[in-house]
């Protein structure tokens, strides 16, 4: 088993008590979706008060609901295509509110430089999604590069427990320009192959 | 052009930058090491952090400890 895997299945433990109790108590998953988004934005407003530890906790509790929806979900037989899009969606709020809290943050110490820095990391993020949707309105799928969410929201906690967001923000902007540039040339690739292979 | 046709060095940048390894393999085990060395180990000072700026990197954390 690999590093990262072995977190991942040590994380599932009490993942698994939390979507059972879930379950068991039938909450609906598009509920536990907007509650993430609202945890979300109580973590932006500790990011931009530079409570960063706090902010860090508050972001493992918001993505706990944000993990879990799916497969409570699954479990309660509750899955459906506007849950799908639903879901989505509200991740891309909650990815907004943690960019424009660091915002507000560089801003009221007047760091344009990392105003920019954020602001443009949080394009590439967004542009992430787009990409892989739009592409896969074309194509079967579009699972390239590395900068994906949970990869952002993981290291947002690391960058809020250890103090280290500056570095954070660049490894996000540097991968999430390299993850969008990668969707693009898979997808030209996919488009050339599938025109070339409808000529033949 | 086809990545087998670059050199040791180039191919790993090549696989890390057009990345198509799924989550839990090796390479991306790596890669987050990777990420958090850059993440750990570069003083914040280097990247004028705004918050972090004058706290001492973890390098030279671990320096102080033997000296």
């Amino acid at each position: 088993m690999t590093f990262t895997g072995a977190i991942g299945a040590l994380c599932m433990f009490p993942l698994r008590l939390i979507i059972s109790a879930c379950v068991a108590l039938g909450i609906h998953p598009n509920v536990l979706t907007f509650v993430g988004v609202l945890i979300n934005v109580v973590a932006a407003w500790y990011l931009a008060t530079g409570r960063f530890v706090t902010a860090g906790f508050i972001m493992i509790v918001a993505n706990i609901f944000d993990f879990i929806d799916g497969k409570v979900a699954t479990e309660l037989g509750a899955v459906s295509k506007f849950g799908g899009f639903w879901d989505s969606v509200i991740d891309r709020f909650s990815d907004l509110a943690l960019f424009i809290g660091l915002i507000y943050l560089y801003a009221e110490r007047g760091r344009t430089d990392y105003v920019m820095i954020t602001a443009i990391a949080s394009t590439f993020a967004l542009m992430t999604s787009y990409t892989r949707a739009r592409a896969e309105s074309l194509i079967p799928k579009c699972k390239v590069g590395f900068m994906e969410r949970p990869e952002r929201i993981v290291l947002f906690m690391i960058g809020a427990f250890t103090n280290r967001m500056a570095a954070v923000l660049w490894v996000i902007l540097v991968l999430s320009i390299f993850t969008v540039a990668d969707r693009i040339i898979h997808t030209w690739m996919e488009l050339r192959r599938m025109e070339r292979e409808a000529g033949a | 052009m086809s990545p087998r046709a670059l050199t040791l060095p180039a191919r790993v940048l090549w696989h890390a930058f057009f990345w198509t390894y799924e989550r839990a393999t090796w390479q991306y085990d790596l890669m987050v090491l990777a990420i958090l060395a850059f993440v750990w180990l570069t003083p914040p000072g280097w990247l004028g952090d705004p918050v972090a700026s004058g706290q001492p990197g973890l390098v030279e954390l671990v320096l102080r400890l033997f000296h």
